[in-house]
């Protein structure tokens, strides 16, 4: 995979005795527990603008859900934005934490899915440190739980991000992407008992967590009136060369296999679009397609296109012949995801649960099975929503996606030992790097720090690292800055006269 | 961090195995099951996010 990736999650925090109204204090409360080192609320603001749209506009204001402005309305927190966002960087270049009353994990750049799994799954082990932290300090039970859904109407996100070349027009990069995009989910889905939007009692469960909260095919928002498609146009790159595919319909996997997937084929997707392929088809309403397919996971899937009826997996089938007729041979990540992305296709059509073994959705859903055999119960029992719940629960010790790890049910891509090292190391290819070593070796000269700019304080002066540009592989520039002696030596090998002027071939793609 | 790249289908063995809820060692994952507070879902309630 050739380029920089992300996954940003949302966590689903409980305190026990605790509510919504209390839900910033705690995230805030938990994120304070955080016992790894860090660079601790210096976050630099100032170059995003999550209002900034692809088409070429930018919006007044984002819409917010209603009835969390009511929360807010009515439970005023004595936080500055500062305390409230108690932004975390850590010495794996990756970001900590409160969003919108949710502790956030961003994973630092990789360029490679067996680093993303590490990270993402490093991601939970520490965020389960702070939680046994928090838990200990306040004599609560404190739980987080990776999903995107409280059951009850609320959602908060999964997001994917993935750099792709500005040249590839906005026209047919949200064309090409809408299609894949609503038929994803079959695959990448991580099931849900029950419909929360418009509920359908003869649906007791479904494929997605987040297809109920799709409101628009394309738009700017994240907050409310999520749409399929985000315009936001903000790289975290140099703005000229690049855009971000900011992707916030996709559901947190628990699944190693799934995440890989849905992130190894959504990448292929941008690739054809870089070589000059797009699809020759859209879909008439996408979100109704999205919803008709996750609300009927034993259905035939059928989406209504310009060029007729099609089922999901035909579609996806598109896309995937076009990458294998590319890309197939190009390296061992790429065949992997070709292989897998067939084999998945091919087996939804025939015998699905032979996929319960790697695809969240069926996963889950033959556990529920289970337990509603065993006991007698229906499947929109609502202990059901308990245990759907309690999948999604990132304890080893009481989650049930873990459960089946455990067992040796669930097929698992990435070992204990490099989850370990990605909680404190950065990936060695990419800019997370520096930002990693900048809080490992400078955290005190740290003045301000995001995904692309880092002022360092340095001989009185500050200093501006622009890493802009460093989107490529890093691997040899890294080395050298690991070699640096002291800051002068590392801001230096930054700001060489090369450095600044243009990305040295090698960190070309 | 890992160096080598994915080789395999995922996993140990020639490719993915057939998974069976029916094994008898599902006694395990009921017990696991049946220890989760059924009015948890009740209880959690979360501010909406991203």
């Amino acid at each position: 995979v050739n380029r920089l990736l992300g996954i940003e999650t949302e966590y689903g925090l409980y305190v026990e005795g605790r509510g919504v109204a209390d839900q910033v204090l705690e995230a805030v409360g938990l994120l304070r527990c955080c016992p790894f080192p860090a660079v601790k609320e210096r976050w630099d603001y100032r170059l995003e603008d999550p209002r900034r749209d692809m088409r070429g506009f930018r919006v007044e204001h984002l819409s917010v859900d209603p009835q969390d402005a009511q929360i807010e309305r009515e439970h005023p927190i004595s936080l500055s934005e500062r305390e409230a966002r108690c932004d975390h960087v850590l010495t794996s270049g990756a970001r900590l934490y409160n969003d919108h009353a949710h502790p956030e994990y961003a994973t630092p750049e990789c360029r490679r899915l067996m680093d993303l799994l590490a990270y993402d799954k490093a991601g939970e082990q520490i965020l389960l440190s702070c939680a046994r932290a928090y838990q200990e300090k306040i004599g609560a039970t404190v739980k987080l739980y990776k999903n995107n859904t409280d059951y009850h109407g609320s959602s908060y996100g999964t997001h994917e991000s993935y750099l792709l070349r500005r040249e590839v027009p906005f026209d047919t990069l949200a064309s090409t992407m809408t299609p894949f995009l609503t038929t994803r989910l079959i695959y990448a889905g991580a099931g849900k008992v029950g419909v929360e939007v418009n509920p359908n009692p003869r649906t007791p469960y479904q494929i997605s967590q987040r297809a109920d909260f799709y409101m628009d095919t394309m738009n700017v928002e994240t907050l409310y009136r999520r749409p399929i498609f985000n315009t936001r146009d903000e790289p975290h790159a140099r703005m000229r060369d690049y855009r971000r595919l900011h992707v916030i319909c996709g559901d947190a996997n628990m699944s190693e296999y799934a995440t890989a997937l849905k992130v190894g084929t959504t990448a292929l997707v941008l690739d054809l679009l870089e070589d000059g392929w797009a699809i020759d088809l859209f879909i008439v309403d996408p979100v109704r397609a999205a919803q008709s397919i996750s609300r009927d996971p034993d259905g035939k899937w059928l989406v209504e296109t310009d060029a007729g009826v099609m089922n999901a997996i035909d579609l996806q089938r598109r896309y995937l012949q076009a990458a294998q007729q590319r890309f197939a041979g190009r390296d061992a990540e790429t065949d992997w995801t070709l292989r897998e992305w067939e084999t998945v296709l091919n087996l939804l059509e025939t015998d699905p649960e032979l996929l319960g073994d790697r695809i969240d959705w069926i996963a889950k859903r033959q556990l529920l099975s289970l337990f509603a055999e065993s006991e007698g119960v229906a499947l929109d029992d609502p202990a059901m929503i308990a245990l759907d719940l309690a999948y999604h629960d990132i304890d080893p010790l009481e989650g049930l996606y873990y459960a089946l790890v455990e067992q040796g049910r669930m097929q698992t891509l990435v070992s204990p030992e490099a989850v370990q090292h990605a909680v404190e190391h950065p990936p060695a290819d990419t800019r997370a790097a520096i930002r990693g070593l900048c809080v490992q070796r400078y955290p005190k000269q740290v003045e301000s720090i995001n995904w692309e700019r880092i002022i360092l304080r340095n001989d009185e002066q500050s200093v501006r690292l622009d890493l802009s540009q460093l989107t490529g592989d890093l691997r040899d520039l890294n080395r050298r800055l690991t070699a640096a002696t002291d800051i002068t030596e590392f801001v230096n090998l930054l700001q060489s006269p090369r450095r600044a002027s243009e990305p040295h071939k090698e960190e070309l793609r | 961090v890992p160096t080598e790249p994915l080789t395999r289908p995922g996993g140990d063995g020639d490719g993915p195995s057939k998974p069976d809820v029916k094994r008898p060692d599902t006694n395990e994952l009921l017990k696991r099951m049946r220890r989760v507070d059924p009015e948890q879902a009740r209880r959690y309630r979360q501010r909406s996010g991203e």
